[in-house]
């Protein structure tokens, strides 16, 4: 009888830390509905893989080793990143293509936190798949600090996540403070603009590989799938196909996506005053981003006769679609009938290329 | 050190090592990192560009070929385009008979045909639109 109840000596204090950290996440994702469908697998895998000689260690290292360790090639983030290509409509980027801009510059929280991270004294490595939090990309993140091999992926997963979940509450406040009133009533046209064509949405997704690739040929495996996810998306011919991407694929690899970044979730791992750091470091990275973007924008309208809304630089994080939406609804909190959707998404779209590409650079530099 | 040898080089200069790096290197490469970035989706832009000025240059040559061949048969109505302004892409003008279809429904299912087509409003004839009733 007492053999049953042999483990419960066993645990310990990190560990109980640990199950209340994947409640939390868990609370989080059910209660706020912050990103769901990973910070609750997170916050379960969290406590699996926190348990007391867990029968589920070893499964999950398994997943781990297959799914997202680099002796496979990052599997799960790469496969996701056809299933997101495949969601993402390029269109209103096509229409303005000006709109690129906000979403480079709002990659300059990654760069600015790599060199924050490198002063607080995080090898260099460890530097930069920190700041590759700012990239608001999950698949991203993942595959640089991979890549790059840093030992605290399980902090810069839970940080990445978090924060793109927390975006409705992290940015509006900076884009507050860095925007004036009269700014943020700046109407801009929807009307700008024509239709790309169907050949234009065919040979984006190719001909943005081809530069990439030329550039950061670390990058091409990132943009590449992202691209290829866009082309059957946008070829027209394969539907089927396009819609297993969106919405089977997607949903499989986030199912174990999310539970497998538990296997860096263990208590002696994660419970440390580098993950706070990390997390302290993450949301750094987020407000330079909206930072950045915003600023693009005021600087663009000191030269520019058709004045830009600022608020819609700080879409250029690329926590697609809600950074968008967040610039939209403010947009229309300040005069509701200041629609500035298609402008945000534009923008926020960009954001997804130039996070891939940022992340690219990244190990072209550094591997 | 290694290092990537597919890339300008200049990061060989930058940092020596892998451990921290001190804050002008850092700042250094935060920069041309940032620069980098820019400028690669500075050039796709560019791209997007060209390629829809080749389009709209492809279109409006064939546009006027079209135009060319019809204008015998336009030229037999007195209407506006025969004075030999070309309509704004925006607007549009004529004739068109509407049976059981107000106004506002007309002009969504223009906009629709026009949009699904990809044929602008102004090259579009419409005769007529018709309510057709369920049996």
């Amino acid at each position: 009888m007492l053999d049953l109840f042999a483990n419960f000596s066993t645990v310990t204090f990190q560990q109980i830390a640990m199950w209340i950290i994947g409640g939390i996440l868990i609370f989080l994702a059910i209660k706020k509905e912050m990103e769901p469908s990973l910070l609750l697998p997170m916050g379960f895998g969290a406590i699996l893989i926190n348990l007391p000689n867990s029968g589920a260690q070893h499964i999950i290292d398994v997943l781990f080793k297959f799914g997202i360790s680099n002796d496979f090639g990052e599997l799960m983030p790469l496969v996701l990143f056809i299933g997101i290509g495949a969601m993402i409509d390029f269109t209103p980027l096509l229409t303005n293509p000006k709109l690129m801009l906000f979403g480079a510059a709002a990659q300059f929280g990654i760069f600015f936190t790599m060199c924050l991270a490198s002063f607080v004294g995080f090898d260099l490595h460890d530097a930069a798949s920190i700041g590759i939090i700012g990239a608001a990309d999950g698949p991203t993140a993942i595959a640089v600090s991979m890549e790059l091999g840093s030992k605290y992926i399980g902090a810069i997963m839970v940080a990445a996540y978090s924060y793109m979940a927390l975006v409705p509450l992290v940015q509006p406040p900076i884009i507050k403070l860095c925007t004036t009133k009269k700014e943020r009533l700046i109407r801009m046209d929807n009307t700008a603009g024509k239709a790309p064509s169907k050949l234009t949405k065919i040979l984006f997704p190719i001909v943005v590989t081809i530069i990439v690739g030329l550039v950061a040929p670390d990058a091409v495996a990132l943009i590449g799938f992202l691209m290829f996810g866009n082309l059957i998306r946008e070829c027209g011919v394969l539907n089927s196909l396009s819609e297993t991407a969106q919405k089977v694929l997607a949903n499989l690899i986030t199912i174990f996506l999310g539970i497998t970044i538990a296997a860096r979730m263990r208590a002696e791992e994660f419970l440390t005053v580098d993950t706070l750091l990390i997390i302290g470091l993450g949301l750094f990275a987020f407000i330079f981003d909206t930072f950045a973007g915003i600023m693009l924008a005021k600087i663009m309208n000191l030269f520019s006769k058709k004045k830009i809304n600022p608020m819609i630089g700080a879409a250029g994080i690329s926590a697609f679609p809600m950074s968008a939406r967040v610039v939209h609804k403010m947009g229309l909190e300040e005069d509701n009938q200041n629609f500035l959707l298609m402008h945000s998404i534009g923008v926020n779209v960009s954001g997804q290329i130039a996070s891939v590409i940022a992340g690219g650079l990244i190990l072209t530099f550094f591997r | 050190m290694k290092f990537n040898p597919h890339f300008l080089g200049i990061f060989t200069d930058i940092y020596g090592s892998y451990d921290a790096m001190d804050i002008p290197k850092a700042l250094l490469v935060a920069l041309v990192g940032f620069l980098t970035v820019v400028s690669m989706l500075a050039v796709i832009a560019l791209f997007i560009k060209l390629i829809s000025f080749i389009f709209s240059s492809i279109e409006k040559k064939s546009a006027s070929k079209v135009e060319t061949l019809i204008s015998p048969v336009e030229n037999q109505k007195p209407r506006a385009e025969s004075t030999g302004s070309a309509l704004p892409e925006t607007e549009s003008q004529g004739e068109l008979e509407l049976i059981g279809v107000d106004e506002p429904t007309a002009a969504i299912l223009m906009a629709l045909v026009s949009y699904r087509t990809d044929i602008p409003l102004n090259r579009l004839i419409f005769r007529s639109i018709r309510l057709v009733e369920d049996e």
